[in-house]
């Protein structure tokens, strides 16, 4: 059976080839493995050690927010959150079907923030949904065995106690964007919720303190096995701010339904008591996930909800300015007080008639009484002979035109013109006429309410500009240490007691004696001072003519108020935008706020809160306006 | 039929013996490393059991002669196929597929022992064929011996289990000597088949293809795989990172890590050099066998040796390939080496036909 000679020379051959086939195959696979542990074997060795290595973040309890009595105004909850670890799914859309059919989620949303964390590296959770309902914690719980790649985080949710009320200092929390990561250096990781206005952008370092991190080694069920390293976390600092909870309440009601802003400041630190922007908005929107709807109402208000009025609206001061030119002027010698202007009611100049907002004229008026009354007349002759440049000096002395440094981003530097300013950034020549209307505050010249604050204080210290701030103190919530507030002062207008003395007795016979613009607000008991000012914001002819929106068209009212007389211990600035006169809309909001600062009775009046008939039947109520006088 | 009288002189190959039982052994050491202590604990133990059997086996086909086994092939081949025939109408699936037949506790897959079968009766077909030219017939038989086994396993589902006939033909086509003009026709008929399928099917029907073939992964489960496979693999470095300290498969980021990726594990755990013990025992075995055909005293121990030879050779090259992603996952274990009895003791089984075809060279029987 075996035969004699059979044919091998070709298997054999082929037997060799086979051979060096073999041997190369195993050779190129040895290169391979090479190339994979030689060669990227430190790309994948790292690789690897993230693969178990998970890193947990501790977040650290952000700091509450008090006001300076200590009445809490922000603190945390706890609240859960969904988290997708991308690495654990077997399907990612199979897990992200679930999550939204389990939770009802929005499937764009979801979708739009899992397109975001692809960003990442497959290691960092994607957050998928915040404030999940136990319940909900519950459903996901059930289904934990099926599906590892979810996470439930507990973490503290901000609570703005008040909802609406003081928004605008508090700011709120939203989720760091990418661009803020990238600007942090990395510091905040996907999901972090960081502070995005008011104090909890700038004081966003003290109230977060700093993350802790635990890293555990996990198996491939994310399932721990050992705890690598252990870093806790630093918990934030609580912030107690200069804000009076009592008066800052008080002044958000006089606001319900008015649309300008009010600051209270302590003039002799700068310490903000108060401080309104209305209308507002409730910072808990954000932290409960903001919806389309609410962001859309709030951006297309015409009020602008979200902006800061008392910071970031500019408008022009109208007859406030009266009197920085009275103590600027006093202060540096550019004017007499005792010398006399007549008002006619009207006057004269580069051939144009400019009016004084009484028609039938003040008469012979000296500074103090021009202050008083508030005469145009007086202030267009002041005006003209010191000139544009010199009224911007003074303006800048005031701190006008630039920032007040006040703890609260974007903040508006307003404007003081000047030739310069024709000529550089307007370009358009500085017509001498425009001169006589910004000596009365009018024209091209532009302040916040902040400003004028901080001006105020300047006039009534008789010449220190302080640094207007919300930080009283913050506190260390595991040792109870305090740190105070240490602001510097900025600059000091030139002291002058004289002049100082004038232009207080001036504005205090605004609010105490009969005839002065705001003799109707005055509070018995308390010696203060003020000056009112009402911006055009047409002419009066276009409001009789316009007939679109005569809302718009009306005025608005400035009133700055100072108490008491000697050693001020508070400056008032109430701004109502389109309100009408300062006496008769914004006036009375200070009243109200300097007697409950002083703690004294006053009865409301029609249209403010706690107005009741009873109260206003009983008492005589003072007349709104004082008789003839309206500016 | 044992030999009353044994041939001499008796030649046991050492060499391919020694590599053999090196790999088992690497094999029940890594399978502890993996399996100890979990889910799968006292794996190891079983592995050693299969390993045992497979060398009684082993012993078994080297006494036994050869060439008997050969003469009833048809035979053999035939009872071979029917457990397969049974499993796809009767069979039990387990993990989605109809390839196990359960014998007590163990499970054991039929088609391990058809290819054997598969390659007793191709040896026997060419024991007479020494033209140097193949002709028409044997390669129409060559196609039916291979494609009956190959579609039967195919229909199981087991795509990567049925792709280990493949080179079963592929081997018969080439040392059998198809002429190249032959070879190209075959491969330009594949290409073509393949290319029309690709653009005339729509992709969730090339999906439905592929689930049918692989339905234990979808796309992204075996991305997966390889991905954490290849981390396993490249964060062993040179030296690997230790006995029973790969990260990666003690915290079972490797999937199926005992059975079909624990080259992956040795790669992780002893390195490169690990990788290059074993790939070096492979070749070290496959280029003995080679040697040991050539020289075999007939041609169809000739084509026996090279039939097993090429099986092994596919399952390492297409095993070791899979670990780092240069061949898609397809469930083709490494031979001698990963969990699993049916494998290892077939394996042994076909070590035992090289050896025996060495054992008989000088026989005259």
């Amino acid at each position: 059976m075996l035969r004699v000679r059979e044919n091998r020379r070709e298997l054999s051959s082929r037997i060799e080839v086979a051979r060096i086939v073999v041997g190369g195959v195993f050779a190129v696979l040895a290169f391979a493995y090479w190339y994979v542990q030689i060669a990227r074997g430190e790309h994948y060795f790292e690789l690897s050690e993230n693969n178990r290595i998970r890193s947990i973040k501790l977040t650290a309890p952000r700091g509450y927010v008090l006001d300076r009595n200590g009445s809490v105004l922000v603190e945390n909850e706890p609240a859960y959150s969904l988290q997708l670890y991308r690495r654990e799914a077997k399907s990612v859309s199979a897990s992200i079907k679930f999550a939204v059919e389990l939770l009802g989620l929005p499937p764009e949303t979801v979708q739009a923030r899992l397109t975001r964390g692809r960003r990442y590296p497959d290691f960092v959770p994607i957050p998928l949904a915040e404030n999940l309902s136990l319940e909900e914690v519950a459903a996901i719980e059930a289904r934990a065995p099926e599906h590892p790649e979810f996470a439930i985080v507990v973490s503290q949710r901000r609570l703005y106690k008040r909802g609406g009320s003081a928004a605008h200092i508090l700011g709120y929390l939203a989720e760091a964007t990418p661009d803020q990561i990238r600007r942090s250096g990395n510091v905040y990781t996907l999901g972090d919720w960081i502070g995005q206005k008011g104090i909890e952008s700038s004081y966003e370092k003290l109230l977060g303190g700093a993350n802790g991190e635990r890293r555990v080694i996990v198996d491939s069920h994310a399932r721990e096995i050992a705890e690598e390293s252990r870093a806790e976390s630093r918990p934030g600092q609580n912030l107690f701010l200069t804000i009076d909870r009592g008066l800052q309440q008080l002044a958000e009601e006089l606001f319900a339904d008015r649309v300008g802003s009010a600051v209270a400041l302590d003039p002799r630190t700068g310490e903000i008591l108060a401080l309104v922007s209305s209308p507002s908005y409730d910072p808990n929107w954000f932290t409960r996930r903001v919806t389309s709807e609410e962001w859309t109402s709030l951006l297309s208000d015409p009020n602008h909800p979200l902006q800061n009025r008392a910071i970031q609206n500019t408008y022009s001061p109208g007859s406030v300015f009266k009197v920085f030119l009275a103590y600027g002027a006093l202060a540096r010698g550019w004017v007499d007080p005792e010398a006399q202007v007549f008002c006619p009611g009207h006057a004269v100049f580069y051939g144009r008639a400019f009016r004084c907002h009484r028609k039938g004229g003040h008469g012979w008026v000296n500074l103090r009484n021009a202050i008083k009354v508030s005469c145009d007349v007086y202030f267009y002759n002041l005006g003209r002979r010191l000139g544009v440049d010199r009224i911007a000096e003074i303006a800048r002395d005031f701190g006008f035109g630039e920032p007040t440094g006040v703890d609260l981003a974007h903040e508006k530097p307003g404007l003081v013109p000047s030739e310069e300013w024709a000529r550089t950034k307007r370009k358009a020549r500085w017509y001498p006429s425009e001169t006589i209307s910004v000596s009365i505050g009018q024209g091209p010249v532009l302040v916040t309410p902040m400003q004028v604050a901080r001006a105020i204080s300047a006039v009534v210290t008789g010449g220190k500009l302080p640094t207007p701030h919300l930080f009283f103190a913050s506190q260390d919530p595991r040792t109870g240490v305090r740190l105070r507030y240490r602001g510097e002062e900025r600059h000091s207008l030139a002291i002058d007691r004289a002049g100082l003395a004038i232009v207080k007795n001036g504005m205090w016979a605004v609010v105490n004696e009969p005839g002065g613009t705001a003799f109707g607000s005055r509070v018995p008991g308390i010696e203060a001072g003020g000056k009112t000012g009402t911006v055009q914001v047409a002419r009066r002819d276009a409001v009789a003519r316009a007939g679109v929106d005569p809302r718009r068209l009306e005025d608005h009212a400035w009133f700055a108020a100072f108490a008491p007389i000697e050693d001020p211990k508070i400056v008032i600035v109430v701004f109502v935008e389109h309100g009408g006169h300062g006496s008769s809309a914004a006036a009375p909001v200070a009243r109200r706020l300097l007697a409950k600062y002083f703690g004294v009775d006053v009865e409301p009046r029609p249209g403010e809160p706690g107005f009741s008939r009873a109260s206003a039947r009983t008492a005589a109520a003072p007349p709104a306006t004082s008789a003839g006088v309206t500016e | 039929m044992i030999s009353r009288v044994l041939p001499v002189p008796r030649r046991l190959d050492l060499v391919i013996l020694s590599c053999a039982l090196a790999l088992a052994i690497l094999g029940i050491l890594f399978v502890s490393s993996t399996t100890e202590g979990g889910r799968f604990d006292g794996l190891a133990t079983r592995q050693a059991i299969w390993v045992l059997v497979g060398l009684g086996g082993l012993v078994a086909a080297v006494l036994f002669d050869y060439r008997v086994l050969l003469k009833f092939s048809f035979f053999i081949y035939c009872v071979s196929l029917a457990p397969l025939v049974y499993l796809l109408f009767f069979g039990e699936r387990i993990a989605n597929v109809k390839s196990w037949i359960r014998v007590g506790g163990f499970q054991f897959q039929p088609a391990e022992l058809a290819k054997i079968a598969t390659a007793l009766l191709l040896a026997y077909l060419f024991e007479n064929e020494d033209d140097a030219r193949m002709k028409g017939g044997t390669f129409l038989k060559v196609g039916v011996i291979v494609a009956v086994p190959f579609l039967l396993v195919f229909l199981q589902p087991d795509a990567g289990l049925a792709a280990t006939f493949l080179p079963l033909a592929a081997m018969a086509l080439f040392f059998g000597g198809l002429p190249g003009r032959a070879w190209i026709a075959i491969l330009v008929a594949v290409a073509l088949l393949a290319g029309v399928g690709w653009f005339v099917l729509a992709d969730y029907q090339k999906q439905r293809i592929g689930t049918f073939l692989n339905p234990e992964s979808d796309v992204l489960g075996s991305g997966y795989q390889v991905r954490q496979s290849k981390i396993a693999v490249g964060s062993g470095g040179f030296t690997g990172k230790g006995f029973r300290a790969g990260t990666q498969s003690q915290l079972r980021f490797l999937p199926v890590q005992h059975t079909d990726f624990i080259l992956a594990v040795i790669a992780e755990e002893w390195g490169f050099l690990g990788v290059c013990l074993v790939l070096a025992l492979f070749a070290t075995l496959l280029l003995r066998a080679l040697t040991l055909a050539r020289v075999a005293r007939d041609r169809g121990g000739v084509f026996l040796i090279l039939a097993i030879a090429s099986m092994l050779f596919f399952s390492v090259v297409v095993n070791a390939s899979m670990m780092i992603g240069l061949l898609p996952t397809t469930g083709i274990p490494l031979p001698l080496v990963s969990y699993g009895g049916s494998s290892v003791a077939t394996s042994f089984l076909g070590i035992g036909l090289i050896l025996a075809v060495e054992y008989r060279r000088f026989a005259n029987a």
